[in-house]
């Protein structure tokens, strides 16, 4: 387990490595964020019009600033509290926001599909663990944060 | 004396008549599947974006995996626009189109 509900707040039981490699990660997604660049990005700014180009690209002209900033809030949050024994339900929304935007990042970056069978020996099988282990902690804050419904 | 009024089909007002039920039809929100976002993290999306309870939360991530996709709100399309921002938050791969 490496999230626990207790009361209104989560502990934290991750060991110490893996509280550094958290905070290396969203210190990574930040700067992927930040430069904007990465068309791996893509599936973090969806189409909403997918049939009206026009309006489309209104939209995501009206929301792109929004939606990075966003993110950019929610690492602030988690690389604040990534340290803490405990941690809120506001920093808690924050953690599950980041973990799931590193997972669309290296996801679309792998072309992970459904399908997928994990092969230890497969060139890619560092960056498979790490999503698997990224889903393993956003199924935790998710187990934690229907609890505090 | 006053003429007798007289009912005449006007083609001018029907049209606008016409447009403006177009615009008035509602927008629907689709939340399509992708094979990254986990199971029980778009449910919850779902609880937390609309208030939906856990039975229809499941219930509509199920059809999204399922079926490729579900219809999971509407209304103008205001509301319909603010409620795909919401979920692209949150990382879900939602669209809005005019309902039929």
């Amino acid at each position: 387990m490496a999230l626990r509900r207790d009361g209104d707040r989560t502990t934290v039981l991750l060991d110490d490595d893996e509280r550094s490699m958290l905070i290396d990660l969203a210190e990574q997604f930040r700067s992927v964020l930040a430069a904007d660049a990465d068309p791996d990005l893509r599936r973090l700014y969806p189409t909403a019009y997918a049939d009206d180009a026009e309006r489309d690209t209104e939209y995501a002209e009206l929301v792109h600033d929004d939606l990075l900033q966003t993110r950019l809030d929610a690492i602030e949050r988690l690389v604040e509290s990534a340290t803490e024994s405990s941690i809120d339900d506001e920093q808690l929304a924050a953690w599950m926001q980041v973990l799931n935007g590193l997972r669309l990042l290296l996801g679309t970056r792998l072309d992970v599909s459904e399908e997928d069978q994990f092969d230890p020996e497969a060139p890619d099988a560092p960056s498979r663990a790490l999503i698997a282990w990224l889903g393993f902690l956003l199924e935790e804050a998710v187990g934690s944060a229907a609890a505090g419904l | 004396m006053s003429p007798t009024p007289v009912e005449v089909d006007d083609p001018k007002t029907d049209r606008e008549h016409n447009e403006e039920k177009a615009t008035d039809r509602p927008w629907i929100v689709l939340v399509w599947n992708d094979p990254i976002n986990l199971m029980s993290y778009v449910s919850f999306v779902f609880q937390k974006v609309f208030g939906y309870s856990r039975e229809k939360a499941d219930r509509l991530m199920l059809d999204v995996h399922h079926k490729g996709r579900a219809v999971v709100s509407g209304g103008t399309r205001e509301k319909a626009e603010m409620d795909v921002f919401r979920l692209h938050e949150h990382g879900l791969w939602a669209t809005l189109q005019q309902g039929d």
